[in-house]
């Protein structure tokens, strides 16, 4: 994308991809969960992420790779055949206050975007997943983490006289961006947040199932169908 | 930990309450017997018989150990009012008894205030050093304020004292994998091991870990680990019979280029059944997915 800055890129993500994950969390209130985000690079604009479905993973030991080696795996083959692929990660930290990108969060982004360049991690906001009962607010109860790629140069004062840069490595870092991220990241409904509030009275949470549950249990769907029917 | 026909018996009875099928008296007393938390049901129910003083009465003495759930059940969604109302009566019945000191206690928790609650389990501390779920509350606290590290030193502490209290370790190891710190987490299955061997869960933990630490020597253990796992459950853990798969990819991208010493017929011989036992259970319990294996399972051979 050019310069490489993430600027202009934005992330459009689906009423049901973004129902799904904050049903997630809410079956699995005192664990931190994840997920991730299916999508492609929208045919229209090369500049919107379509995020058109997710999968929740996990609600214990997030950190552990060989549940999310598999999971991962399984994914992509499920959905290249649509041709979408994973374009990003989803956590919620197991903490009402905690808003930090843990480290778990931060691997877990850093290995999707070598697949998916600009992958985002959204963090799920808690405080405003409580305000939603309460308030008109239309924008997504997430945040938005972008990985920002800094390059540290170096001046080395060679012989001869003049001194030579080189750029020592890059260092990662996830940063959130803007102030509730509600520009970067937008929801393709608008209407999502009153469908949200709908399914949380009617504690549609209970129907979810996540990677970890279908590995204890096969008959369980990690893709959800007729969650949403 | 729960059985899974103790869970099963559990669900049975959670639908039928749910439902307004009775049993509300036989499922909060599996709930206490299990020692699972189900607050958000244990309080609606259990608020329903303590409101209805025929009900109540009709309950003889374990009326007050039903105060005690209903209190415990509320703080845990916080729904303070009602907490404080059900110490309220327990204190009118129990005056200074140091069972209901430590709900008092718990509500002081409940509502965030640390320091106060650090003082009040203190003094209860004092009388009965031994308690151990009063020390396990500090460590609760710790998790809850954000302060991993001080979790971490409370619960060394409580295990110098009482090593066989397996949640202990098990709650200290899964501390240590959240924050990554695997080698300490491997040591914590350790001890559960030695102290439970036949235990497929805590060879299945301990496996995972390995494999996450990484590196040759402990991909091969990690295999060992998976393989006790599959011998323990009869072969039918799904996450073992993968793990067998995922360690025989991992093993072979770094045995390349090097001496080539895992091919031990035994290893091979053990991937293709685990891979054999998968697909017989996806065949079986979820047919739609056995594609998604059998490819899955040709990138890890190929990888």
């Amino acid at each position: 994308m050019g310069t490489g800055t993430n600027g202009e890129l934005k992330y459009e993500i689906s009423q049901n991809a973004y129902i799904k994950l904050v049903l997630h969390s809410l079956r699995h209130k005192t664990a931190a969960v994840n997920g991730v985000l299916v999508g492609r690079i929208s045919p229209n604009d090369e500049g919107v992420v379509e995020i058109s479905d997710s999968v929740p993973l996990f609600h214990s030991n997030l950190p552990l790779l060989p549940p999310l080696e598999i999971s991962l795996i399984m994914i992509e083959q499920h959905y290249v055949a649509q041709g979408l692929s994973v374009v990003g990660y989803f956590h919620a930290n197991q903490r009402f206050d905690d808003v930090e990108v843990s480290g778990v969060a931060k691997n877990i982004g850093d290995h999707i975007s070598r697949y998916f360049p600009h992958a985002p991690i959204l963090l799920l906001n808690n405080k405003k997943l409580e305000a939603l009962s309460q308030g008109k607010d239309r924008s997504p109860v997430m945040q938005v983490c972008i990985l920002m790629l800094r390059a540290v140069r170096l001046v080395a004062a060679g012989t001869g006289g003049s001194g030579s840069l080189c750029v020592r490595d890059a260092s990662k870092n996830w940063r959130v961006v803007g102030a509730d991220g509600g520009s970067k990241l937008l929801l393709k409904e608008p209407s999502a947040n009153v469908v949200l509030s709908d399914y949380i009275s009617s504690e549609k949470w209970k129907d979810v199932i996540d990677f970890d549950e279908h590995l204890d249990d096969l008959t369980k769907d990690w893709l959800n169908p007729g969650l949403f029917n | 930990m729960v059985m899974k026909t103790e869970e099963r018996e559990l669900n049975q009875l959670e639908n039928q309450v749910e439902n307004g099928g009775g049993g509300v008296w036989e499922y909060l007393s599996l709930v206490r017997k299990l020692k699972v938390r189900r607050s958000e049901i244990v309080l609606k129910h259990g608020l329903s018989i303590l409101n209805d003083s025929g009900k109540r009465s009709a309950l003889g003495p374990d009326e007050w150990t039903l105060y005690e759930q209903v209190a415990v059940a509320a703080m845990n969604c916080q729904s303070l009012a009602v907490a404080q109302n059900c110490i309220k009566v327990l204190q009118k019945k129990f005056p200074e008894s140091k069972r209901v000191g430590k709900l008092e206690a718990l509500l002081i928790e409940a509502k965030g205030m640390w320091e106060e609650a650090e003082k009040a389990y203190s003094i209860l501390l004092e009388d009965n050093p031994l308690d151990q779920v009063i020390h396990k509350r500090k460590v609760a606290m710790a998790k809850a304020q954000g302060k991993p590290s001080l979790a971490i030193e409370h619960l060394n502490k409580y295990l110098e004292v009482f090593m066989a209290d397996q949640d202990a370790w098990r709650e200290l190891a899964e501390i240590y994998v959240s924050l990554q710190m695997y080698k300490q987490a491997a040591f914590c299955y350790e001890e559960l091991i030695l102290s439970q061997p036949t235990l497929p869960l805590y060879h299945l933990a301990y496996a995972d870990v390995l494999y996450t630490i990484g590196g040759l020597e402990n991909l091969i253990a990690a295999r060992k680990y998976y393989a006790a796992t599959i011998d323990l459950t009869g072969g039918k853990c799904t996450r073992a019979l993968l793990g067998i798969c995922l360690c025989g990819s991992a093993i072979s991208q770094l045995s390349r280029g090097r001496n080539k010493e895992d091919k031990d017929m035994a290893a091979q011989e053990l991937e293709s059944l685990a891979a054999t036992g998968l697909e017989k259970e996806y065949k079986q319990k979820s047919p739609a997915k056995l594609n998604l294996l059998s490819s899955a399972l040709r990138s890890l051979k190929l990888s």
